[in-house]
């Protein structure tokens, strides 16, 4: 869809950034073709596609000044009439002016920090003006303050500018923060397209589940299936329901169960009635400052699963303590292997 | 610490050091009647600058060392650009760098003689013409255009090594960024590739001008009389005239003039500098 945040998410050689050069027209798929607006560009040559790329490692040029690296592709655009010469100039400085980097516009990239480096290579991306910006993890080689502050503000042009962005990153919460979209890789395989909260709350199979967010996610059977949902049994013998809705299951049938660490609440008076109640023993307890995690190992069986007291949990537990935990309904979900 | 130093220390003053200086203490004496006398005049100098054929013959080494140079990165560009960007697998870019650097395990001279018996009055060229009844071609050797093009194909390999390795450096992303941005080959070559292959250029253009410039071996062989560069005079100097002192202040001249040039194109460089 036009104007969206499109994030390929993806551990590293998911086949995520081929994916962004073929779309860039850097490789040459080896079958199937590439469809833009319902045209086929398979072969059209990236020279003639109206996407910019922004570089992993930013490919500024390190013979241009920041202001002829800007204005690198405009020039071009003026041999092809394409431009007036006396467009540039204004262009140039509009878009180093989005990026904050006014001041530096007589620097060479080797004069400046990554964050300017990564900034001028935006600049350069969107002062073209093209239909679609192709981002390979433009932050993988910041800081983490940078990051965010670099995020906040890619979202920030997004905003401003109504582009297609198509973003590259192996970083969940950087997906789940700046996106329209997610789509999740695995093995060079789509396995979910959706909103953030879609692949989170709702993730399609076990390895998008596991990868977004590391759920728990435990073997079961299906025990019945009812008007308000699914009984399973977890190979510890407790029963857990889900308000799940996937059609086609039938008791007896082998599921996987996903809980978040986080969904978990602690207080049996006010959890309300659709709730189903686990317990284990502490293996582990990590202070994490803003919550506390247990690692738990539930009762009559061996499987550990996180759980996250966000407030509200019982006081400090110490290791080998039996904790109390449960889930809702509508928070526990089935998912097919 | 100390006596780490020693071998580099004794290396530089009895190679370096010490034949500088007995240069200069030549350079400022003079010969009478075959034998030297020590003295302390620039009269020397003054006629390298001043009297023919000194003045004429520099100009003209240093004229035939720019058409090395420059013949030299023409040639040679191609070859690296082939090199660096055209060739499908290592093996290949293997195989072209051994046709580069193959020739120069052959001895300078013989390839000096091979160029001989190609362009000579009785060599392949001429031989042929004749069989096909044409008369034999007397410009081809014994001038300045023969001793530039033995000059150019002795040193070539030179230019090629230094433009490959500036050319080599020239991280892929940069030429698919300039592609993503519009850019066609020729745009990209003209604008990103060629602009930072310079300092190899220049760098290579150096090392060819320094060693055609002093060379001797092509002009003894396929140059005539009017093709005699500076170090033929400055052998003649030293072996038949026996006039050391007139020898050891071109030598001097030439060292000076070599450092001035590398000290510019140095400047230069850091001007221009390219760095990502």
């Amino acid at each position: 869809m036009p104007g969206q945040f499109l994030t390929l998410l993806g551990a590293s050689g998911s086949g995520k950034t081929t994916t962004l050069r073929l779309i860039a027209g850097l490789e040459t798929p080896t079958s199937g073709t590439l469809h833009f607006a319902g045209r086929d560009i398979t072969d059209v040559p990236p020279t003639h596609r109206d996407m910019r790329m922004v570089f992993q490692d930013f490919a500024l040029f390190p013979n241009l000044s920041v202001y002829d690296n800007v204005a690198f592709g405009l020039r071009l655009r003026i041999a092809r009439r394409r431009l007036a010469k006396h467009e540039i100039d204004p262009r140039v400085r509009r878009y180093l002016d989005l990026v904050h980097l006014g001041e530096h516009v007589a620097k060479m990239p080797h004069q400046l920090s990554g964050g300017q480096k990564q900034r001028v290579a935006l600049a350069r991306a969107l002062a073209t003006e093209p239909e679609v910006v192709l981002f390979d993890e433009p932050l993988g080689s910041l800081d983490a303050s940078l990051r965010k502050a670099m995020q906040v503000e890619l979202k920030r042009m997004h905003r401003e500018l109504g582009r297609t962005f198509v973003y590259v990153t192996h970083d969940q919460d950087e997906a789940l923060t700046m996106s329209d979209r997610i789509a999740v890789m695995q093995n060079s395989r789509l396995l979910q397209v959706g909103t953030p909260e879609d692949v989170y709350l709702r993730p399609s199979c076990a390895a998008v589940a596991r990868f977004i967010g590391a759920a728990n996610i435990l073997g079961c059977t299906i025990e019945s299936v009812d008007a308000h949902g699914v009984q399973v049994r977890l190979g510890g013998g407790s029963a857990v329901r889900a308000a799940t809705s996937e059609p086609g299951l039938g008791a007896g049938t082998s599921v996987r169960l996903m809980m978040r660490a986080e969904h978990f609440v602690f207080d049996r008076t006010g959890a309300g009635e659709q709730t189903s109640w686990l317990s284990g023993r502490v293996a582990e307890r990590l202070f994490l400052g803003r919550s506390v995690e247990y690692q738990v190992v539930l009762d009559g069986s061996e499987e550990t699963i996180s759980v996250l007291d966000q407030g509200g949990g019982p006081p400090a537990l110490p290791r080998d303590g039996r904790l109390e935990f449960g889930i809702r309904w509508a928070d526990a979900r089935l998912l097919k292997d | 610490m100390l006596f780490w130093l020693m071998p580099p220390l004794a290396w530089f003053s009895v190679f370096m050091l010490v034949p500088y200086a007995m240069l200069f203490y030549y350079a400022l004496g003079s010969v009478d009647y075959m034998t030297f006398k020590p003295g302390f005049s620039a009269a020397n100098f003054i006629r390298v600058f001043t009297t023919e054929p000194y003045l004429g013959v520099l100009l003209k080494s240093i004229k035939l060392g720019l058409i090395t140079a420059a013949g030299s990165a023409v040639l040679g560009f191609p070859v690296a650009f082939c090199m660096a960007f055209q060739t499908r697998s290592a093996a290949r870019r293997f195989q072209l760098y051994l046709l580069v650097i193959v020739p120069w395990w052959a001895a300078y001279l013989v390839k000096a003689y091979a160029w001989k018996t190609i362009l000579g009055t009785n060599g392949i060229i001429n031989k042929g013409l004749a069989m096909i009844g044409f008369h034999p071609l007397t410009f081809l050797i014994y001038n300045q255009t023969s001793v530039a093009l033995v000059l150019i194909y002795i040193f070539t390999p030179f230019a090629v090594l230094s433009i490959y390795a500036s050319l080599e450096r020239i991280p892929t992303n940069l030429l698919e960024a300039a592609s993503n941005l519009g850019a066609s080959g020729w745009e990209i070559f003209r604008r990103i590739i060629l602009p930072l292959s310079l300092p190899g250029v220049i760098a290579g253009s150096i090392i060819t001008f320094s060693l055609s410039f002093g060379d001797f071996v092509a002009p003894a062989l396929v140059g005539g009389a009017d093709a005699v560069m500076i170090s033929n005079i400055v052998i003649n100097l030293l072996g038949v005239a026996f006039d050391w002192p007139m020898a050891a202040a071109i030598g001097i001249v030439v060292i000076a003039f070599g450092l001035t040039l590398i000290s510019i194109s140095g400047r230069l460089e850091a001007q221009g500098a390219v760095r990502s």
